[in-house]
């Protein structure tokens, strides 16, 4: 991965439209955000893009066939993950009277044509993702909205954590 | 491949449930009241997961470097926990020499790390200050990822047979 992680993970969420505030605070130039309910929502929305993006990464690699049979099985798994963040933090959005962020058209996959490029699209999305989810749960206002974040964190880390070892990167 | 753990899925069960608007209070694991007893449960959690540690550590020697690694980020998790408990006037309680787990088998280290890392989600909500948070989601994240080395563990060996 030659982009510095900084970089990349900035580049998605800005790809991912997150407002000014909050690509502050993943960038560590800014320290905190008043804690309110318009907060909650820009963070469930900022969330919900990155998780529209991871999958349909997944979802690309695996119509094409570019996980090996013995990966294939951790990509459903992760998928399936984040279709069940997505639906949650889609119902907590609804539940604030708001109307939820829809995927993009286009998420760049044109290029992701190898089992190594897909490999290292997915690991660039959950280092995102735990990024973003580690970055915005402390400025989270309700408590069971922090809860299930966390909770949401866990599972990105668990991502992340299996790719690197795919990818031979150290994990302890 | 399977994570055979059933605290997991009783959270997983209510996180699906939150999405619903029906979030039972029951079916947390723990609802902390203050940050005094979340951080006495996680120290506890942490205990447990030391002993398994000291029986690893003297059993299993392929283990020791994933166990020396696992305590350095314990170190540091320590070392937050003290910065929350100054933050928010928690006194620190008398630390207990840990002793050896009785069990050596890694399913059950699972469970405890497991528990040790719900702990730590399920105490955010009580601390009620965002640096608390940030230092607690940071210890969270290297648990999770121990959490993931020991599961891939568990499968390498199922692998082995």
């Amino acid at each position: 991965m030659a982009e510095p992680r900084r970089d990349f993970v900035t580049r998605l969420a800005c790809a991912a439209g997150w407002s000014a505030p909050l690509l502050g605070l993943l960038g560590g130039t800014a320290r905190a955000l008043p804690k309110s309910e318009e907060n909650d929502l820009a963070i469930l929305e900022a969330s919900l893009a990155l998780e529209h993006e991871a999958i349909a990464i997944y979802e690309t690699a695996l119509q094409r066939n570019l996980f090996l049979a013995g990966l294939r099985t951790y990509a459903v798994e992760f998928v399936g993950d984040h279709k069940g963040h997505r639906d949650t933090q889609i119902g907590l959005v609804r539940q604030r009277g708001a109307r939820p962020v829809s995927p993009r058209d286009d998420y760049d996959l044109g290029r992701m044509r190898t089992g190594d490029a897909a490999l290292r699209r997915c690991l660039e999305v959950e280092i995102a993702a735990q990024r973003a989810y580690q970055v915005l749960n402390s400025q989270i206002r309700t408590r069971d909205y922090l809860l299930t974040a966390a909770f949401i964190l866990v599972d990105e880390v668990r991502h992340e954590t299996v790719w690197k070892r795919v990818l031979g990167v150290k994990i302890y | 491949m399977k994570r055979g753990v059933s605290r997991r899925a009783a959270l997983r069960s209510a996180l699906g449930a939150l999405a619903l608007g029906a979030y039972p209070a029951r079916a947390r694991a723990a609802d902390y009241a203050t940050a005094k007893d979340a951080l006495e449960a996680i120290e506890g959690f942490e205990a447990g997961v030391e002993r398994f540690y000291l029986r690893l550590d003297r059993t299993t020697p392929a283990s020791r470097l994933m166990i020396a690694s696992f305590r350095r980020d314990r170190h540091r998790h320590r070392a937050h926990r003290d910065r929350i408990r100054r933050r928010l006037g928690v006194p620190r309680p008398e630390a207990a020499a840990a002793s050896e787990s009785a069990s050596g088998a890694l399913p059950d280290l699972r469970e405890a790390l497991s528990s040790l890392v719900y702990a730590h989600a399920e105490a955010l909500p009580a601390l009620g200050d965002p640096v608390a948070v940030s230092l607690l989601l940071a210890d969270l994240v290297d648990l999770a990822r121990h959490l993931t080395v020991v599961d891939l563990w568990i499968e390498a060996e199922a692998d082995r047979g």
